[in-house]
């Protein structure tokens, strides 16, 4: 099964201070739902256990997480590969990085998900709804971590 | 001692609805299945599978697994080859699969490595942590894509390509002709779906290798017990004397339980290195996405007629998907099964029909489910391409189909494929279902309904079977011929035991056997114990499947018991003082003839059979039979399905469901009925819900009983059923078999009752599964073009 999302967020923090804050892997994972422990492997690697609850596929998936900043700071990719219980699944995102104002960097994102096994079977609506919690909670813990009430915390 | 029942109208045993005497054992949670059988010292064994249908095996760690407490060895392809094990052959030998993957996987939950563990759960847990690298590869889904050869799927075999076989019988020259010079012709592609026969019971194992004595011990979901024995033995170079197969209780098999899994394989071998029982038992997803699938046909249906619909040609070609491996069920000689019956009950005076098979990144199967081997597909086709062909002569289909019926007096009937049907009277049969479901009303209504903008259907469909695999000329599985067999030993106080190669599976074989060796010896059925699925005790079999075991081993039982009878003839003629010939077999007793005052039971003969054999006889009354058919016979029917569509939802509702079977003799009229029932179930299943369905990326999405649906009373229609009986003339009893002839004819009428009912919105063909979502969809499109 394959399923393609994309959005834009805005993030009300400074370019840099963005584009410094998601190349770091230990950040990523700190604002990814439901992970229960994280490793950072190298300086644009990490790997999660994450609990996952799909409809009947449930528990704990282990992921690989490379992380793939352009040169010249406007793009970032990020490639997350991992599963369990038989179930794999493939993410491939990406996201272009704007700045529209001092404190105010725009991520025009897509992603590609690939699923194989059980949690393909769950059903599209199921896994979307899955999807969009996942995707808003992690925009919403990286604008929580970058707002200016964090920075002055 | 045991008495003799009382004949009841005219019939001792035979014909006699005599309850099951299986059944309190079952109701009573008597019953011993697989997964009751425990042993000492045994251990577990978990798979892993494959998460990609299509994908190298980059590297598999076994270390995670190992350190899960309770595990004690972890399995892969190559500890297999070490002992050459990591290939089978599939069931008619002409391919190989994989017990444990090898360098690459070809489907997805593919068996990729083994866990044994001492508990169950721990096997499980060890099967979770088996760490495997795998390197994604493009799949391929559809045969069509397949048959391109742009991926090859199996380079393990010599030619590189995806097509396995191409299979033709008839006149292609004189069909095609046939066919350009006919009035009216139909073309569809129709698909019969893959489907699963998923028993409720799934398939296991406990292997018992016993390093005191060297003998290895099989309780087996099996079929086939005698078959499984014999190709582990060919498989392992274990002699078979050395090798027991059990199979228990089964929990239905529908077909599933023939082929030889990876489960099986592994755990066996598991077994003899390490020297303690081990138990497989799979679950429902490894059922639904490992064990055998049935159909998956893709059939071009062609037929002409005159315009006065009198039919001149059918050609059919079929593009059949095989999965990974060319695991197929089927016959040696008849790698398209007997998918020649596709003339089905009609009169063609030119046929030819053709199948390429291919390979794809699916499940390996093509299981005989409930069907003897293609049948179903094969009714299907022709079922559908006649009604097609009705609407399209603008005639109606029961005047259509008694226009083209073979007749009664050309019985014995060659037919343009290859078969000689033997007996069968299809103009009764149909007009008797016309009759009973009123079926001039029924169109009556149906055009007032018209009226109203109602969607009223009507759905036909008279098919006719070919099951008893069978004469050993023709038929055989790795070159052991299917014949069946059946042993007879009577008691001294006249009850008996009888074992035959077959293995029920929810049969009734335990009451109907005993019913046709009390009807050739005059005992009571009560009385006769029957026993199955032991290869220590059981005479040599190929199993229950096919329709197979009336016509093949209940030829064995009666005739077995006529040997029995002989011999008892000449008890009598010792016990009576008369010469033999004047001793008669009648009214169940033996007499002088003209003399039935003096008559003698078969329980009095049994005891001097002990106690005062004849001078120049045995001791002792008992009779083997290995009966080699002449012929396979051929039940057929005639349904008719009556059906509502809410063209708002889609919904359709099966107000009546007539089925009148012609399974010749009779048995035991309860069961049959039982017998069709459950067929009828299943074809509804299949008709409007059932489809193991892949998609693009080769992902099975039906893995579990939430996706994969299974009719409950509460979904399934009322059944009305009646019967005609044309008895088989060369078969000793005249039994045809039954067990399938429901799943084979049901689907047909189920779908052209819908395609009846959608006949004012133009709609000539919808692919089953008729779901819902399919009819609402082509009711809306119909409704905006």
């Amino acid at each position: 099964m394959n399923l393609e999302y994309s959005g834009t967020e805005t993030i009300p923090a400074g370019k840099d201070a963005v584009w410094a804050f998601i190349t770091d892997p230990a950040n990523i994972a700190s604002c990814m739902p439901e992970v229960l422990e994280s490793t950072v492997v190298d300086p644009r690697t990490f790997d999660a256990v994450v609990q996952v609850g799909v409809g009947p596929v449930r528990g704990k998936f282990k992921f690989h997480v490379v992380l793939d900043p352009q040169p010249g700071g406007d793009r970032m990719n990020m490639k997350i590969s991992g599963g369990g219980f038989g179930s794999v699944v493939d993410l491939n995102a990406g996201a272009d990085i704007k700045s529209d104002a001092p404190n105010s960097t725009t991520l025009d994102w897509t992603g590609q998900a690939s699923m194989r096994g059980p949690v393909a079977t769950v059903g599209g609506r199921v896994i979307d709804a899955q999807a969009k919690r996942v995707i808003s909670t992690t925009f919403a813990n990286v604008k929580a971590k970058l707002s200016p009430a964090a920075a002055t915390t | 001692m045991s008495t003799t029942i009382q004949p009841v109208n005219g019939k001792h045993a035979m014909g006699v609805s005599m309850k099951r005497k299986e059944d309190p054992r079952f109701i009573r949670g008597g019953g011993k299945y697989l997964d009751d059988f425990t042993l000492p010292g045994m251990v577990w064994l978990s798979l892993v599978h494959s998460p990609y249908p299509h994908a190298k095996i980059v590297k598999i760690d076994k270390t995670p697994a190992l350190a899960v407490p309770g595990v004690l060895a972890v399995l892969t392809g190559e500890d297999l080859a070490a002992h050459n094990l990591a290939w089978i052959p599939t069931f008619h030998g002409y391919d190989k699969q994989m017990v444990l993957a090898v360098g690459k996987v070809l489907y997805q939950y593919q068996e990729v490595a083994g866990v044994i563990a001492t508990s169950r759960e721990a096997a499980q847990d060890g099967a979770e942590m088996v760490d495997v690298e795998y390197e994604p590869l493009d799949p391929v889904v559809s045969p069509y894509d397949s048959r391109e050869d742009k991926i090859i799927l199996r380079d393990d075999r010599e030619n590189k390509t995806n097509h396995i076989y191409h299979w033709e019988v008839g006149k292609q020259d004189e069909t095609n002709a046939a066919l350009a010079a006919s009035e009216v012709t139909i073309k569809e592609r129709i698909v019969f779906q893959r489907c699963h026969p998923a028993p409720l019971e799934p398939c296991g194992i406990l292997a018992d290798m016993n390093p005191s004595t060297g003998r290895l011990t099989l309780y087996l979901t099996s079929q086939a017990p005698h078959a499984h024995r014999t190709v582990v033995s060919l498989v392992t170079g274990i002699p078979e004397d050395k090798i027991r197969v059990i199979s228990p209780d089964l929990g239905g098999g529908f077909g599933n339980k023939v082929p030889v899994y990876p489960g099986y394989v592994v755990a066996a071998a598991a077994s003899v290195v390490i020297g303690v029982p081990v138990k497989w038992v799979e679950t429902r997803t490894e059922n639904l996405t490992c064990t055998g699938f049935a159909r998956d046909y893709h059939m071009d249906v062609e037929i002409g007629a005159t315009k006065e619909g009198r039919v001149t040609a059918l050609k059919v070609s079929t593009v059949a998907d095989h999965g990974a491996f060319d695991a197929a069920a089927d016959p040696t000689k008849y790698p398209a099964g007997l998918f020649g019956i596709v003339t089905g009950s009609y009169d063609f005076p030119a046929a030819f029909t053709q199948l390429d098979a291919y390979f794809t990144n699916k499940a390996p199967g093509g299981v005989a489910y409930r069907c003897s081997f293609r049948v179903t597909e094969a009714s299907f086709a022709i079922e559908r391409g006649m009604e097609l062909l009705a609407r399209k002569l603008n005639m109606d289909p029961s005047e259509f189909r008694l226009k083209n019926f073979v007749k009664k007096e050309q019985f014995p009937y060659p037919s343009p494929l290859g078969f000689v049907y033997d007996s069968g009277d299809y103009h009764l049969t149909l007009r008797k279902a016309l009759d009973i479901v009123g079926y001039d009303e029924l169109r009556k209504e149906q055009a007032e309904k018209r009226k109203r903008g109602e969607l009223m259907g009507i759905g036909i469909s008279t098919f006719t079977e070919a099951v008893g695999a069978g004469p050993s000329k023709h038929f055989d599985i790795m070159g052991i011929k299917m014949f069946d067999s059946a042993e007879i030993r009577v008691h001294p106080t006249g009850s008996a035991i009888l074992r035959a190669g077959t293995k029920s599976q929810g049969q009734g074989h335990e009451t109907t056997w005993a019913q046709i060796a009390a009807e050739e010896l005059g005992l009571d059925p009560q009385n006769i114990m029957v026993e199955e699925g032991d290869t220590d005790t059981a005479p040599y079999g190929l199993g229950t499947y096919a329709s197979r075991s009336t016509p093949v081993a209940g030829g064995a039982i009666a005739l077995a018991a006529r040997k029995i009878r002989e011999k008892a003839r000449k008890i009598a003629a010792h016990l009576l003082e008369a010469p033999l010939d004047d001793v008669e077999w009648e009214n169940y007793k033996f007499q002088v003839r003209g003399q039935p005052e003096n008559a003698l039971t078969m329980q009095q003969i049994a005891f001097a059979a002990y106690t005062n054999p004849a001078p120049d006889s045995e001791p002792g009354l008992e009779a083997t039979f290995y009966y080699d058919p002449p012929n396979l016979t051929f039940p057929y029917g005639a349904y008719i399905a009556v059906v509502d569509v809410d063209r708002e939802t889609g919904f359709v509702k099966v107000r009546r469901f007539l089925a009148i079977d012609d399974c010749g003799t009779v048995i035991n009229p309860m069961i049959v009925e039982g017998q069709i029932h459950g067929g009828l179930t299943e074809g509804f299943a299949i008709a409007f819900m059932q489809e193991i369905k892949y998609d693009e990326q080769g992902n099975n999405l039906n893995t579990n009983f939430t996706d994969y649906l299974v009719p409950t009373s509460l979904e399934s229609p009322h059944w009305e059923t009646s019967s005609t009986c044309t008895p088989s003339p060369h078969h000793p009893i005249g039994a045809k078999g039954v067990g399938e002839s429901p799943n084979v004819g049901s689907p047909a009428a189920f779908v052209n009752a819908v395609m009846d009912a959608l006949n004012p919105l133009g709609i000539t063909h919808i692919d089953m599964p008729l779901t819902r979502e399919k009819i609402w969809q082509a009711c809306r499109q119909a409704t905006t073009t």
